[in-house]
This record gives structure tokens, sequence and C-alpha cells, in this order.
């Protein structure tokens, strides 16, 4: 800039008349003017293309500006508005602000645009139009292969939205039936079970004496008897006793059927270290009980499965409890907001470091931004809890949350397939694994019988088999009826949640082919130095950094004619607003997550490259561009 | 890349945060964390007092002394024992003599200095580096003087004026020659306290004073001074900033139904969120008091660099039952120093402007491409970031000239070094700027990241470059770094050290085109008292930081400003924006009002604070178009580019929560806006060059209260909506959301041009004018010529060689005047006479171009500009044709546009094409 300026200040000022600088430069009459408006400057007398004014063709280009709209100046600076045009052969056209023209900085290609001697701008169209085309016809090869992936994607999505409605409907009409079955069974099983609670009682009188009897004959014989009655029975027993018989009707049926699986044992334990019937027999088991209660950081399949019940019933009193982040994030700001009054008005208590840190957050928000979280994941947890099933499904692919799902059904947990994507996945692409992808089969899997003429055909049979009014309750047929409640309620309540799901995803816009459908199910990853970004379209999104997870927003919406998603409503920031992120969507052969990048504080933009959007149009658009880039070619210069 | 704040913290990091979050959310101003007067035990004495209420003075032995007036102050009469319980401070031990100085200085400066006799246990600070060092040629020798009435010595002051001591009670009085009409007085109201050093009465005196969980542990004891000054005469003070205010005169702070209940305060202060309108510190200080009356206009200057407290009494302060009239009483209290004050006569307002930076420099000449556009915000994050800015403005055909970055650019808030993720090729960065004639701005500030693996501090605590605490060790304070020392700038040497830090070799990545910004130089100490340093901090020549305060900041920039002017060998005119300003500020770059916010109510608060920073010879000054914090509603933003584009520093900044705001993010309509707010900045940047000249000639700021151009208008005293800038514009602040209609207050005497459509308009009325979104009222005053470019370019660096238009406004007897100064922008070889300097005559329908280049300069600065347009307001029409001489050439004269920019706007006569050079002697006449 030195020299330019050095040498600009010692030539001349402006060169006001007409230098003609050389013979590439067209005349006076046509600087600066696009072949098609040529004619236009034609007349001798031309209008200001604003209507405002009218100018002689002397005052063409002749550097004062007489039309506020340029037209009488496009090939000179003088006028503010004007814009100035460069044919740029062997390259496409430009046209640039007037307040390029002369300015001592090469604009267009051809050097057009600095006639005035002042400086040398050297013709570098033929280069820079050989690059582009080049990247255009890149862009058009990547754009045909596109297209035809994309019709595939389109085919597959609409299969696969038609099936899913397909789907639906079934469903619908299964849970009808289901329904129906299920109240039979239960008004049958409920039968049963005031039988069995009346011969109970009996038996208990009886046994009550028969007891009081025996202790008095011999007290230690009765310790060694009951230690030798085997579990089940023994938790049956103890379980009849609760206070709140009702609420335990759960754990007694499982406690009834055997199960031996972790929740039920745990939930008897439970049970029993609430009811404080410690028996001596138990102590051991009960002791490792407690253990767990206390201390339960140990990563045990065990302590996981207890986890889910002390979020939901012990929530409040289980301050050292293991839960992920939440429950501890909770506590943190109530019990803060105590010191609160105290520590505002009074700085003397902080370190000196603690100090400067204070203050320094105030412009930075740098170190309070950090306890935002704290605020966020109360937020999360709201999520969490509050929402309904389908939020649920929502929260299913988050490798944070995952140990606080709260599964209403318990069948789902020995489901196989009950795993989260998210573990130790490599990044890019992956499949959205929450529970909506919890193995349906049971439920479409064809047969000589479908699974719910069985269940027809069972219920039947068992209603039909068992007579309520006998007494002693046959053993096997109250199993059998109880079984087949369970068994049954399991199925609705897995139809239900399918349906729910099903309904959740469908209510939403997949564009206009539905070329978005498989986009439901997939989420999007890109690593950036320290974070993963994560991008899951209709569901949310979220900026990973090793444990600790922001969520950049929720789905909000299309944007652009499906050519941007919106996430919006993510975490606070401080002194800022609520997080958000545009993914622009573009075509790409595969779909690829790039460039997350934060523009604005706490605005993130990102790019999504997709087949999806490899349109036919577009495409044409482009050929038509290099068409005409080729046609611009100068001929002698055409090397091919 | 994330910003910082994004980032998630482990877990067990939060618990002290959520303590953070607290403080942040309940944001705005921390009252609590700044001393008020009460707290502050040398204020709450001396604001205690009444009238006549110190024991007075009495002066002895006066005589005359190398030329100057010297006497010993002693007390009046057998020392009355400690007064009251409320002073349990004051002296019971008779004091020592104080040593009294007078000297006058050309052009009506009179000079007091009081400060104890050599057998006080220590030697007071007296500020150095601030007064001109040629100051002492320019004293008068005072040979005689005059006892005009028993009890009094007179002596000259300047033409008109005298001097006059009252011997007891001590008193002085600057008054009118003949009439004894009194100009100002000190002490007239018998407030004068100077607590004299000394021991401890005993052992058990505590001297201490804590604050909020911090100690001073003030070794030294009280030590404070305090006086009245009276201006009489005056109508309205001005001055003494830095303070927020949405008024022009300052306001009085004490006497009866008085708003402000806290005296004005002058401590450089950080101040997280200040308010628009109030008394306390911000981050500069100026003890620069100016009064302005019909019959009057005087000053008041005290060299002083210690926490300040000013009070501005209210008339009826002293008798409510007679109010006086015409007169303004001060009181002036500082917890140290001497008594160093200066007293300007005036007649007129300009003169006592020129009297001031007569003895502490005037403006500093910027160069061309400062006084443009600059872009900033913290912060602009990376290479590509700033190339996207970058090429944001060219594609949107907005000019700008100075892209900034913060404090994020470096590695680790280590100030000369990059961010080398972020900024890998610094210099590459630059020089893609300067390719379009761009320049780029970084910041460096006083803090000094105490790191052994930083070169900076490595060398600074080596040599014990560092500000010491009051045990001695190096002060170790926080601030953006973490933990962090501060340089010891009062030093000279250690200046010479910092300034060298800002050569070529030194600052690795810096360029030619590469320009500094101090920033936090108050200093801001994040866990210091009041976000500061201790006032018992120790400084070279064992001076403590109570001394210097104020000044701490203007030695950084000083040094700073230094270091740019070796880099460049002593050619290149630096550029340097600093946050904390003192008395003499002006001779080493711009400032700005700091951390404002994005409210309508800071909008409005800007221009009396920049207007009172021009008026204590601080021109270069601004405030963040946008506001700093907060996020301005797309009308608010036009309108402080509309205003802003005629501040004298004109930058944009926002603070890194905000959202994004570069001129086009707000929709077509509001990027035109934009776009035509600054580019009216552009097309009058020969008018603001010539303005700078002035100031930097003779002090007369860019932008000028209206008073100060029309001195006799009383309308115009306390004017804080609108400003001229300069003699020929006026301009009118719109600081409302939709305002449809505003009342604009044209100056007596002239009538005045819209310039947006022409129209005239009589002055001495206040006009109700509508209001459009297109721009703010801008007038035109009848009689001058302002010079314009009206070609856009990328920046101004590109405008160099474009044509001019001059734009006559004719009065009612069809003449005006303006004048032209051009240089080459960059260097000091102005000083050797190349520039170009013309002042345009038009009267009798001949525009007459006027060499004021003083030939004797010798000097030439070369260009073949030529005028291309000429506008005139306000002729007659029928006029035909221009014939210039030398040539005998002709132009046409026919109806063109008042301006090319934006929209319709009205014809006015036109000079076609005279194209005549700006470097010549012509004249045109209009036939």
């Amino acid at each position: 800039m030195g020299a330019f300026l050095r040498i600009s200040l010692t030539i001349s000022c402006l060169s006001l008349f007409w230098i003609s600088a050389s013979a590439s430069i067209p005349s006076r009459e046509s600087l600066g003017i696009a072949p098609q408006d040529l004619s236009y400057y034609k007349s001798d007398v031309i209008k200001c293309k604003d209507g405002s004014k009218k100018f002689t063709k002397e005052q063409l280009n002749d550097e004062f500006c007489d039309c506020p709209d340029g037209t009488d100046e496009p090939g000179t600076s003088a006028c503010p508005q004007g814009k100035f045009y460069c044919p740029n052969a062997g390259h496409i056209p430009l046209t640039v602000f007037s307040s390029r023209v002369n300015d001592g900085i090469c604009d267009c290609c051809d050097g057009s645009d600095e006639y005035n001697g002042n400086v040398n701008c050297p013709n570098t169209c033929w280069e820079a139009g050989k690059v582009a085309r080049e990247k255009l016809q890149k862009k058009i090869a990547t754009f045909q292969m596109g297209v035809t992936v994309r019709r595939q994607e389109v085919e597959k999505a609409k299969q696969a939205f038609a099936q899913d409605k397909a789907e639906l409907s079934k469903l619908k009409s299964e849970e009808k039936i289901l329904k129906e079955h299920v109240q039979k069974l239960k008004e049958q099983k409920e039968r049963i079970e005031k039988a069995e609670e009346e011969e109970r009682k009996k038996r208990e009188e009886e046994q009550r004496k028969k007891r009081e009897a025996e202790r008095k004959a011999n007290e230690a014989k009765k310790a060694f008897e009951e230690s030798s009655h085997d579990n089940s029975d023994h938790a049956s027993e103890i379980l009849s006793e609760l206070p709140n018989q009702d609420a335990m009707e759960d754990h007694h049926d499982s406690a009834i059927e055997e199960k031996s699986d972790y929740t039920a044992e745990t939930e008897i334990l439970d049970s029993w270290a609430v009811g404080k019937q410690v028996a001596n027999d138990h102590d051991d088991t009960i002791a490792k009980s407690g253990d767990e209660t206390d201390d339960t950081s140990e990563e045990s399949s065990f302590s996981h499965v207890e986890k889910q019940h002390l979020v939901g019933d012990q929530e409040g009193t289980m301050p050292e409890a293991n839960t992920g982040d939440y429950t501890r994030s909770k506590e943190a700001p109530s019990s803060h907001v105590v010191e609160e009054g105290q520590v505002s008005d009074n700085t003397e208590g902080l370190s000196r470091e603690e100090l400067g840190r204070l203050v320094a957050s105030r412009w930075t928000g740098e170190n309070a931004a950090e306890e935002e979280d704290g605020v966020n994941t109360v937020k999360e947890e709201r999520h969490e809890h509050d929402e309904n099933i389908p939020e649920e499904n929502h929260d299913g692919y988050n490798s944070d949350s995952d140990e606080d799902h709260n599964f209403d059904d318990d069948d789902l947990e020995d489901d196989p397939d009950m795993e989260f994507g998210d573990h130790g996945e490599p990044a890019g692409t992956y499949s959205y694994n929450g529970d909506d992808k919890t193995d349906y089969s049971d439920l479409t899997a064809s047969g000589s019988l479908s699974w719910l003429d069985k269940i027809q055909q069972t219920v039947s049979n068992v209603l039909q088999a068992i007579n309520i009014f006998k007494s002693p309750v046959n053993i096997s047929e109250a199993d059998a009826v109880r079984k087949n409640y369970d068994d049954s309620s399991s199925k609705l309540s897995k139809i239900q949640s399918r349906i729910s799901s099903l309904n959740e995803k469908l209510k939403h816009d997949f564009g206009k082919d539905k070329e978005f459908y498989s986009f439901y199910d997939h989420c999007f990853e890109s690593k950036q130095n320290k974070y993963v970004y994560k991008v899951c379209p209709f569901k949310k999104a979220s900026q990973v950094e090793g444990h600790s997870t922001t969520q950049l927003g929720y789905w909000d919406k299309f944007e652009e004619s499906y050519r941007v998603m919106l996430f919006s409503n993510g975490d606070r920031c401080w002194n800022g607003p609520d997080r958000s992120l545009k993914v622009r969507l573009r075509c790409g052969l595969k779909d690829e997550l790039l460039d997350v990048d934060e523009p604005s504080r706490c605005e993130y933009a990102a790019i999504l490259s997709t087949p999806v959007l490899c349109v036919e149009e577009k495409l044409k658009e482009l050929q038509e561009k290099l068409k005409d880039a080729n046609a611009n070619r100068p001929s002698v210069n055409d090397e091919l | 890349m994330p910003s910082p704040a994004s980032r998630s913290p482990p877990l067990l990091l939060l618990v002290p945060f959520l303590l953070l979050l607290l403080f942040s959310a309940a944001s705005a101003w921390k009252k609590d964390e700044f001393r008020n007067c009460n707290q502050t035990p040398f204020c709450k004495r001396a604001r205690g007092r009444k009238a006549h209420s110190v024991p007075s003075l009495s002066t002895a032995d006066i005589s005359i002394s190398d030329g100057a007036v010297v006497a010993r102050l002693l007390p009046s009469q057998p020392l009355r024992q400690a007064t009251d319980g409320d002073d349990p401070e004051s002296d019971t031990v008779p004091p020592r003599p104080l040593l009294l100085r007078i000297s006058v200085y050309q052009g009506g400066v009179l000079r007091l200095h009081i400060d104890e006799d050599a057998s006080a246990p220590r030697r007071r600070f007296q500020v150095p580096d601030v007064l001109l060092p040629d100051l002492d040629d320019r004293r008068l020798w005072l040979s005689r003087l005059s006892s005009p009435a028993a009890g009094s010595s007179s002596f000259y002051l300047a033409e008109g004026f005298e001097a006059v001591l009252v011997h007891d009670p001590f008193q002085i009085q600057v008054r009118r020659k003949g009439s004894g009409e009194p100009v100002l007085s000190f002490n007239s109201h018998g407030l004068f306290d100077f607590e004299q050093l000394r021991a401890k009465k005993n052992d058990d005196e505590d001297w201490e004073e804590r604050f909020r969980g911090h100690t001073d542990t003030r070794p030294h004891g009280p030590q404070s001074i305090s006086f009245d000054i009276s201006f009489h005469g005056a109508d309205f003070v001005y001055g003494i900033p830095e303070h927020a205010s949405t008024s022009l005169a300052l306001r009085p702070t004490s006497g009866p139904g008085v708003e402000f209940s806290e005296p004005y305060r002058l401590f450089n202060l950080d101040v997280f969120e200040y308010l628009d309108d109030s008394p306390f510190g911000l981050y500069g200080s100026i003890p620069f008091m100016l009064s302005h009356g019909a019959r009057s206009s005087s000053g008041f200057f005290w060299l002083n660099a210690a926490e300040m407290q000013i009070d501005v009494l209210g008339p009826g302060w002293d008798d409510p039952a007679a109010p006086a009239k015409d007169r303004i009483d001060t009181v002036w209290m500082s917890e140290a120093g001497v008594v160093d004050a200066f007293f300007f006569v005036g007649h007129e307002p300009k003169d006592v402007l020129r009297q001031y930076t007569g003895i502490t420099g005037t403006p500093a000449m910027p160069q061309e491409f400062a006084v443009a556009y600059h872009q900033c915000r913290w912060n602009y994050r990376d290479e590509e970031d700033v190339a996207a800015v970058d090429a944001g403005f060219d594609e949107h055909d907005i000019p700008y000239d100075v892209l900034w970055l913060d404090i994020e650019h470096t590695d680790g808030k280590r100030y000369f070094t990059w961010d080398r993720v972020l900024f890998p090729n610094p210099q590459e960065m630059q020089g893609k700027l300067a390719a379009k004639g761009r320049h780029m701005v970084t910041i460096v500030d006083p803090h000094i990241k105490r790191d052994d693996s930083f070169y900076i501090h490595k060398e600074a605590s080596e040599r014990g470059y560092y500000v010491k605490d009051a045990s001695g060790k190096d002060f170790d304070g926080w601030c953006w770094p973490g933990s962090s020392s501060y340089l010891d700038v009062l030093n000279p040497e250690i200046r010479e050290w910092w300034a060298e830090k800002f050569s070529f070799e030194n600052y690795v990545g810096s360029t030619p085109s590469l320009y500094i910004w101090n920033d936090m130089n108050e200093p801001s100490v994040f866990n210091g008292p009041e976000i500061s340093m201790p006032r018992d901090a120790i400084h070279f020549g064992d001076v403590e930081h109570r001394e210097l305060h104020n000044a701490y900041g203007y030695y950084f920039h000083m040094a700073t400003s230094n270091g740019l002017l070796k880099r460049g060998n002593g050619k290149d005119r630096p550029f340097v924006l600093s946050r904390a300003f003192f008395a003499g500020s002006q001779r080493y770059g711009a400032v700005w009002t700091g951390d404002n916010t994005a409210d309508w109510d800071h909008l409005r608060a800007s221009v009396p604070m920049i207007l009172t920073l021009g008026l204590t010879g601080m021109t270069f000054s601004g405030a963040d178009v946008g506001g700093f914090f907060g996020n301005p509603e797309p009308e608010l933003l036009v309108r402080w580019y509309q205003l802003g584009a005629y501040y004298p520093f004109f930058r944009a900044h926002a603070h890194q929560d905000t959202k994004r705001r570069e001129p086009w993010l707000f929709g077509e309509r509001n990027t035109a806006l934009i776009r035509e707010a600054v580019h009216v900045r552009y097309s009058l940047l020969p008018y603001y060059y010539t303005l700078f000249r002035e100031a930097s000639v003779s002090g007369i700021p860019v932008m000028r209260p209206l008073w100060l151009e029309f001195p006799a208008d009383k309308e115009t005293y306390n004017n804080g909506e609108a400003f001229m800038v300069g003699p020929s514009l006026l301009v009118q602040g719109i600081y409302e959301e939709r305002q449809k209609s505003v009342s604009v207050y044209l100056p007596a005497g002239q009538s005045w041009y819209n310039l947006r459509n022409g129209v005239s308009y009589a002055g001495g009325v206040s006009h109700k004018l509508e209001v459009s979104e297109d721009s703010i009222p801008t007038f035109q005053r009848a009689g001058t010529i302002i010079p314009r470019k009206d070609r856009f370019r990328r920046s101004s660096t590109q405008m160099v060689n474009d044509p001019y238009t001059l734009v006559i406004a004719l009065n009612g007897s069809f003449a005006a005047e303006g004048e032209l100064y051009v240089d080459d922008g960059k260097t000091y070889d102005f000083e050797q006479g190349a520039y170009i300097h013309r002042r345009f005559i038009f009267a009798d329908l001949k525009l007459t171009s006027v060499n004021i280049h003083p030939a004797n300069l010798g000097g030439k600065f070369p260009s073949d500009c030529v005028i291309e347009r000429i506008v005139l307001l306000g002729l007659p029409s029928g006029a035909k044709k221009a014939v210039i001489e030398p040539g005998n050439r002709e132009a046409n004269v026919e109806l063109g546009p008042l301006t090319l920019r934006g929209g319709s706007s009205p014809d006015a006569i036109t000079v076609r094409k005279p194209n005549v050079h700006i470097a010549d002697d012509w004249t045109l006449r209009i036939l």
C-alpha cells in the first residue's frame, strides 16, 4: 500500500479528461457497460434509468455524476451508486461497485477496472476461469451422482413412510382387541386374588395358632424350622404382612412367579428394608443391599437398576446417589442460594484469586458460564421427568442420561436390542437408537398363528378352564391367569409405546417427497478439536466435551424451503440467548456433518452434506452455468 | 470454534462458579464496590465543613523572587483547638508554614503553587511530564507588586486582567483591571485546608483505611488538600471528565434542592455497566473546569493525580436566603499531592481552551485513516472471521479503515503474542487488509501475565520494572491473564523499555499497518480495592499509588504512543486508543467512553461526554457505536451510526456475548441506512481532517458545544443534545425510539441549511422538525464552506486522489468562508510545511482560493486533486456559468443534487466540473 500511495500521490490525481489507456480497453462510450445494455446508450440524449434526468452522449463516462442512480457513469467512480461491468473474457463477467474503478486495487480479472495507469492489473481471467469451470464440473458430477442416490433414498423413504403408516393402523386395531382381553384377564386375576387372599388369611390364622403353640413348645426348634424356608415363600409371607399391600402388589406377583432377575430381588429387598422385617437368615443379602444404597458409585448392573428406583422414589434424600450429573447439579443451586445473601454483599471472605475471577467473570461470563450447566441440567432433568413418552424416546440417544432412564416396561430391560448407539461409536453417521428401536419382532413376526391369535386362544382357554369359585384355588390355574395377564399387558404396553413413538415420528414434516424420512432415525456427528457435535434431526443437537454435554437446541423446523434445519431453545447462555443451531444442507454424496461453527455467541451453524439436497433442478441450473462459462471462452485460448 | 463460555465444566468446578452467577445475574453497576464520599475520610471531612470554618491562613513575607510572587502561609491567629469531634484527624500541633508561589504565563494563565517547606517528613508528589516542556519559556517575568488597598497585593496577569493576593485571611482573586470585576477566586469562602505530613500523634493513632476487605495501610497518614474556587460571571460550569451524564453543564452536587448527593469524583475506575447519569468516577480524570456566562469565560485546572472530589455548589449553598447570582462556587478536594493550579481568564471560551491546551498540549494530529470508520468487536475470533468481516464490508459497499482485535487474539492474554491456532499468520492477515488500504489495531494492556516463560514478564521482573505492593514485593493482582503484575510506567526508563517492545523485531507478527489499543489502564485490577490498584502500592521514587493513580493510564498511553513513534523512526504518526486518561493525554492519541450499554440513554449521554472531553483537550474521542453491553435494536443501532458518524472517533464495538452486529446483519433497509451514515462520514473526511488540524494547532475541539461557537447565545449554554462539528455543521441526535419529530434549536445570528434537503431555517429559534429514519437532522451554518469528497471507496486510503466538492452556504450578504487542510495523512512532513492549507472565500459572486500556508515555513505538499463540483446554497437563481481565472476557463452552472447519496435530494445550483486544483490559487466568478 505504501508503494501505491507514493505512486498515486505523485502521479496525477485523477484522469479527468479521458485517457485512452490501451487498445484492449473499450472506448469511453462502452466502458463499464454490459453488452446487453449497450443499445440503451445509443441515442444522443440518454435518460437516467431512474427517469430523473437526461444527459448527453458527452456526459456519458465524463467523470461527473449527472444521474443519481449512476446511469451516466457506468465506467467511472463518479457516481456512488454506479455499477461497473467487467467483461472478463475467459471467465464469467462481473459487475462491481463503481467505487472500485481506478482505486488502485485490481477487482476484475481482466483488469478493466483499473485503467488510469496508477496500477497495472494483469489479466488473470483465463486461469481463474479454468479453476472455476473445473470446480463447476466437479460440482455437476457430484450432483449427477447425487440425484440418483437421492431418487433411491426418496423411494426408500416413501416406502418406509408407508410401512410405518400401515403398521400404525394395524397396531391401533390390535391395541383395541388386546385392551379388551387384558381387561378380561384383569378381572379374572382379581377374582383369583380375592379368593387367594381369603384362603391365605385362613391359612395364616391357622399358622399363627400353630406357631404360638410351637413356640410354647420349643423356641429353638422353631428358629431352625424357619431358616429352612425357601426364599420366595418367605418373601411372600413377609410381603403379605406389609401394611400397604396394594403398592406391593407387583412385587408380590414377581415373587410368586419366582422371577430371579435383579429388579425383582432388589425391589423385594428394598421393600424389606423399608418394612424393617429383617430376618436373621437374610442378613448377608440385606447388608449388601444397604451398602449399595449408600454407595451407589459401584457400577454393577445391580446398582444400575436400583438407581432407577432411587431417582424415582428417593431423589430428595439421596444426595450421594450417582445418578449422573443431574441429581447433584440440581442440588447445587439450592444450596448456594442460601449463601447468596451473605456473599453478594460481602466479598471479603473470598481469596484474592476468587475475587479476581469473580470480577473478571462479569465481563467474560466465562466462569459463570460454567455453572450455567447447573441450570441447564436442571432444565434437562425437567425434560427427563416431566415429559411424556415421546419425549423420552427423544432423550434416549443421550449417553449422559441413559443411566437415568425410567422404563415403564420391565420387559424392555431384558431386551437385547436395548443398546444406546453412542457408546463408543465412531464419529460419523449412526442410527438413532432410542427405545423405539426396541425389537418389536414379536409384535410383527408372521407365523402360522399370529401372536394375537395365540393370545386370544390362550385367554379363552384360561378363562374357560378356571373355576374361580373353587377353593382352595388351583395354583397352576391361577398362575396361568397371572402369566397370561402379565404377558398380555406387557404386549399392550409395548404396542402402546410403539404407537406413540410412531405418532411422534409421523407428525413431523419430512419434506415434499418425504425425502428426510430416514433422517428421523439418524444422528450426524462431527469432531472438532475437543468437541463432538451431534445433530439428530427432528430431535436435538448437542456439543459433547468429554463427559459433559451442552444442548445446542431442540428440533424446531426446516427453513428456507428445506435447506436449513433449525434447532432452538438449547441450553441458556450466560448473558446471552438460548443456544441454537442452524444446519445448512447441501448436496453431497454421503451424509456428512461439516464445519460446525459459532459465528455469534451461542448461535451455532453447521453444514450437512447429503444426497437429499441433490435436486435435479439445481443440477440443470449448474449445467446451464457451465454451458455459459464455456460459451464465454475466447476461442484463441481454447485449450480443448 | 466455540467460545469459552460454551464449554461445560467438570462437575466439581461448578460450586464456586455458581456463586459467580449470582453476582453476574444481578448485573448492572456495582455501586457498593466503589467508595462514596462518606466512605472516603478526606472527602467526608472536607465536605462537612461550612464556609469560613477552616482556621484561616495569612500570607507573610510576600515578595517577588525569580520573576514570581512568593510568600509564606501561616495561621491567622493563635491556633484554635481542634474545632469539633467529627474532625478526628485535624491537627492539633501548630503547622509549619506553607510555601506559596504564583507565576504568570503568556496568554492569561496564572499558576498557583502551594507546598510544604523542606522540613516536611516527606516530599509530596508533583505530577511530572504533564505540563509542556517549553512552558517555562512562556513565563512572564513579574517585577512589581502593587498594593491597591491595605492588606492586599496585586500584579499583572494579562492585558486587561490582574491578580490580587489578599493577605489575611489569605485569598486570591483574578479580576478585570479597571472595573475590578472578579473572574476567578481562590479561598474566597475560606475552605482552604492543607493537611501537612506529620508523624503519628501516638502509636495508637490508626491511619489505616479499610474498604470491603481491603486495607490501605496509609503509612504517611492524612495529607489531603481542599479549597474553594469561585467562577464569577458564570451561568454554567463544564468539564472535569469523566462522568456519564445526559447534561452538558455540570449540575450542582450540593446546596438547596440539588439532585446529586455525591461530589463529582475524579478517580480512574473500570466500572462494569456504568450508569448513564452519575457523578461517580469513570475511566479517566481531567481536573479542568470551564465556566461560561454571557459576560465571562474562565477556567481552572488543578494538576493533581490523586483521588479528587469536586462539589459544584448550587446557588444558596452558603446562604439559602441570599443565593449568589452570576457566580458558581466549587469545592475541590484531593487526597494527596500539592496545590499546582492554573487559572485561565479567557475572554471568549475558545481562549480558555487555548490557554489550557497551551500548558497541557494540543491534540496530536492523527493519521487520516484514524479519522475514518473503525470496526471492532470483542472478539473477531480468527483469521477467517477477519477475512469474512473484511469481505462483508466490500460486498455491501460500506467503507471502513480499521479492523480491531480484542484480547482474545493473544496467546493466553500475553500481549504482543498471537493465539497461533486462531491467528497462525498475523502478518499475512494484516497484509491482506493493507492491500485494500486498511489497517489493524491490536490490544495491549498494562497488566503482564506472571508467567516465567513470557519474555515481557521475565524481563520486567528481572529488571524490577513492576509496581511494588506495600510490603515491597512485586504487586500481584488479577486481570484477564489471571495473576498479573503492572509496569511502573511512572519511571521514564521503564517507559523507554516498554516503547521498544513495539518495534517490528520485538512485536513478532506486527507490520507497519498495525496500531495499538491500550485498555484496562486505570489500572483495572479485578481483585483490588474498587477494581483497581491498592493506594499504598509503591512506584518509582517511593511514590505511592494514591498520589499518581489518575495519571497511571496517561503514562502507559504515553509509553505506548512513543513506542509506535520509535517503531516508525519518528516518521509515522502513532495511533493509540486509551481508555484511561489524564490531563495531557490528548498528546498521545484517542480515547473512548469505555464500556457503555446498548440503550437510548447511553446514546444520549455519549454527546455530553464527548463534548466534555473535547472541552478538556481530548478532542479525539468517541463512544462505542451500538453500545458495548447488550444487543441494540436495529433502530437504535442505526441511530447510533447516524450520530456516531459525527463523533471525532468513530468506532463500532461490542461485548463478546452480544449478537453479531456487522452493519449488514439487520436487513437490507438497515444496511442501506448504516451505509449512508458511514458514507456521510467518509464524504466529510476532508472537513474532519481540516478540523483535526485546527485542534492540533489551537486546541479547539472538532466536536464542539454550541456555546463554543455562539458564546453570546444563552439558549445554547446547556444544550447537550446538539453539537457543532467545527464552525460549520450542526448535528442534532435522535435519542428516542420511533421519534416522529424533534425540536432543534438553531443558534442566533445566522440562518441554517438542512443538509438533507437544502431548506433554509432561521437562527435563534427552535424548529420542530419531522424526523425521518434516513438521517438525523444536520445543518450547515450560513456563511460557511465545507469541503467534501463525494466518491466512495473501500477505505479512506483510496480516496486520496479523488476530487473534491465544495458546499457553499451563503449568508444574508451572499458571503461564505471555509478552510481545507491536506497533507500526506501519515507522516510528520507537515511540520516542515508539506501541506496544503487553503481558505475559500466567497463574496461578490466570486470564490477565491487563498493560500494560508505561511510562506516562511517552506515545504510543499504536491497534489493534483481538483474540485469537481461546487454546490451553492442560498444563491438566487439565474446563474449561467462560471469563469475561472487564471486561464479564463468556463464551467457550466446547472441544477444538481445536493448530495449524490441515497434517495432523491432536491437540486441546488451546481458548478459542474470547475476542475480547479486545490493546491493552486484561483478565482471562480459566477455569471
